[in-house]
């Protein structure tokens, strides 16, 4: 038995167990499932309903009946370990059930003797092809290809061994070995193909549910920043006309707060340049509007992409700042820096020395090292400011 | 908000001359307005054309840019000053961090978000007629989060004290976070910008800051060959 390549695509492996990395990879291990299932059936089938009535009924005639059916137990013995790794996904010891495999072959060709040669009652030259397809599953098609030829070799052994060599029996052994052969390599290339197949399809329609996903929420986002735009330009509208119509007096504080805050607003809608808002900085942004909405002047400042980040984390980047946001007065900076390994947000407000929500007071340096999610937080206060900060390194 | 005054006089007695480069009237009068809050500064010229307006003051020592003049983006207009040996400081609402590295890179002295103020404006021309970095808080958000694949080499210092001035806007905060001086803090972000003189194309007010740079002790020859080796030194220069 030459080296078996184990080279095997992680979805059509014998352990199914690795991540489901690509779209596609579980409707391809579905489909794949499927097909070991049929492989295992046949072989049963073959062995139990054809096999073994043939061995019983043509006992009498066999040169050596009992080690004939002892082969017969030990392939059925393969089969059903085989057929248990297969369907439990666990690998498969190649090498050894060929080579037990073979030896049944060679042990049976020579048990039968020459009168049953060509007769349902030799199991092993029509059945042992599909024990080859079920030990090689999920393998190069090289390794049964390479079986399936040396069960032909041992045949054609067997007929010189038994003196079986009229032209007549070459021709019936042509017939068997092509016979015994093909349907094997049919389903085995079959059931890779649909596998193949369905994999395809999948990563094609996963691929495209994607993009619909995608433009669906970008039409989302873009319908709901144009109805915060209306929003905003009619504050920012009302007190411009207000200011030209001299109704209002730029130098009033009153005034002056409703420019700052509609000017706020503005900016930080124009900053927003993502398509599709990430989601942290989509909680921001709510916590951010939140916030203006209790008369906080808002300047929210965002560098960088963030990178996918598990909810946990997301949420341990946040939500101290949305609290902190809650006892901000006056004004606020929001600022995000954003890294593919990194991912700091800030926030700074005026210290009133007020109460926190749940936040202890002025930690101050030094930092309190990261914990298992690898977040910092850091709160103080230093008479100034108040100065919030998370942050999420990927080491 | 603290912006930093800069140490010592400028040019002795003769102030500066500034001039404005902008579409919008009410930006001209405001910067203007602005920039008459300090003796040491003096507009020689306005308009809306950079050549027309330099025809009319060609001894100004510092441009002040709208990047946006017509609806056309200025990046070459920008380098073109720049490598003639024009201090030319951008000011211009468009602060994504791309558009602010791009102004570096063509050679801009310095960049300024139109809704910075007047402290920063200032100090960030005061500076600019030193050939002396001036990093605003916006700036320093672009700096520190830099994407590019040769983006110069920070040291983690510099680079903290970047974030924490992006974060906070006050350099008093800073040091006291990182429990270093206020001087030592605008070293470290000093440092950071003068290693950006080295990214992008090569103009004459690169040059003059990282050699005023080198003058004032805030970066030493030998870092200068490559800024890869940047990140070793870690110490503020005295």
């Amino acid at each position: 038995m030459p080296a078996e390549p184990r080279t095997v695509p992680p979805a059509l492996g014998p352990s199914p167990s690795g991540p489901a990395d690509r779209p596609g990879t579980g409707v391809a291990r579905a489909s794949e499932r499927g097909g070991r299932i049929v492989a295992v059936t046949i072989a049963a089938a073959w062995h139990v309903a054809i096999g073994l009535p043939a061995v019983l009924g043509g006992w009498p005639d066999l040169a050596a009946p009992v080690v004939v059916a002892a082969g017969w137990l030990v392939t059925a013995g393969v089969g059903a370990l085989t057929a248990g790794r297969l369907l439990t996904g666990r690998r498969v010891p190649v090498r050894r059930l060929s080579v037990l495999l073979l030896a049944v072959d060679v042990t049976v060709f020579a048990a039968v003797g020459p009168d049953r040669l060509f007769t349902a009652a030799n199991w092993v030259w029509s059945t042992l092809g599909w024990f080859f397809v079920l030990v090689c599953w999920g393998r190069r098609v090289t390794g049964l290809v390479v079986l399936l030829g040396a069960h032909s070799t041992i045949a054609l052994g067997a007929l010189f061994g038994h003196g079986a060599t009229d032209p007549a029996d070459l021709a019936r052994y042509a017939m068997y070995g092509y016979g015994t052969a093909s349907l094997p390599v049919a389903v085995f290339f079959g059931s890779a193909a649909i596998t193949s197949l369905a994999r395809q399809r999948a990563e094609a329609a996963a691929t495209a549910h994607a993009a619909t996903a995608q433009r669906e929420a970008a039409e989302r986002a873009r319908r709901d920043r144009r109805g915060r735009l209306a929003l905003v330009a009619d504050d920012a509208g009302a007190v411009l006309a207000e200011l030209a119509a001299g109704r209002a007096d730029p130098t009033d504080p009153r005034v002056q707060r409703r420019c700052a805050l509609a000017a706020a607003r503005l900016r930080r809608l124009i900053a927003e340049s993502d398509d599709v808002p990430d989601p942290l900085l989509h909680e921001l942004r709510a916590a951010a509007d939140l916030a203006e909405r209790h008369g906080i002047r808002i300047d929210l400042a965002t560098v960088g992409v963030p990178p996918a980040l598990p909810v946990r984390i997301r949420r341990r980047l946040a939500e101290p700042l949305t609290t902190a946001l809650v006892d901000a007065r006056g004004w606020a900076r929001l600022t995000v820096v954003c890294g593919p390994d990194e991912v700091v947000v800030g926030l700074v407000t005026p210290d009133h020395g007020g109460p926190t929500h749940g936040v202890p007071e002025a930690t101050g340096p030094p930092d309190p090292g990261p914990d298992d999610d690898h977040v910092t937080h850091l709160d103080e206060r230093d008479g100034t400011i108040r100065w919030t900060q998370t942050r999420w390194r990927s080491r | 908000m603290d912006a930093d005054p800069v140490a010592e006089p400028v040019t002795g007695a003769r102030p500066v001359g500034v001039a404005i480069v902008d579409d919008h009237p009410v930006v001209i009068d405001g910067v203007r307005a602005w920039l008459a809050t300090e003796p040491r500064l003096t507009v020689l010229a306005t308009g809306d054309d950079p050549d027309e307006v330099l025809r009319e003051a060609p001894e100004a020592d510092v441009v002040l840019l709208d990047l946006r003049l017509h609806g056309r983006m200025m990046i070459d207009k920008l380098a073109e000053l720049s490598a003639a040996g024009r201090r030319v400081v951008v000011y211009s609402e468009h602060s994504d961090p791309a558009t602010m590295l791009a102004v570096l890179d063509a050679g801009a002295v310095a960049f300024l978000a139109k809704h910075e103020g007047r402290e920063h404006c200032v100090a960030t021309v005061l500076a600019a007629a030193s050939d002396r970095p001036y990093v605003s808080p916006t700036l320093a958000g672009a700096m520190v989060g830099d994407p590019r694949p040769d983006r110069p080499a920070l040291s983690d210092k510099e680079r903290e004290a970047l974030l924490l001035w992006f974060q906070s806007m006050s350099k008093a905060s800073v040091a006291r976070r990182m429990q270093i001086s206020e001087h030592t803090v605008k070293q470290y972000v000093d440092r950071a910008r003068i290693k950006y003189t080295r990214a992008g194309r090569p103009a004459a007010t690169k040059a003059a800051l990282l050699a005023r740079a080198i003058e004032d002790g805030l970066v030493r020859p030998e870092e200068i060959g490559n800024y890869r080796s940047y990140a070793a030194y870690d110490r503020p220069t005295p």
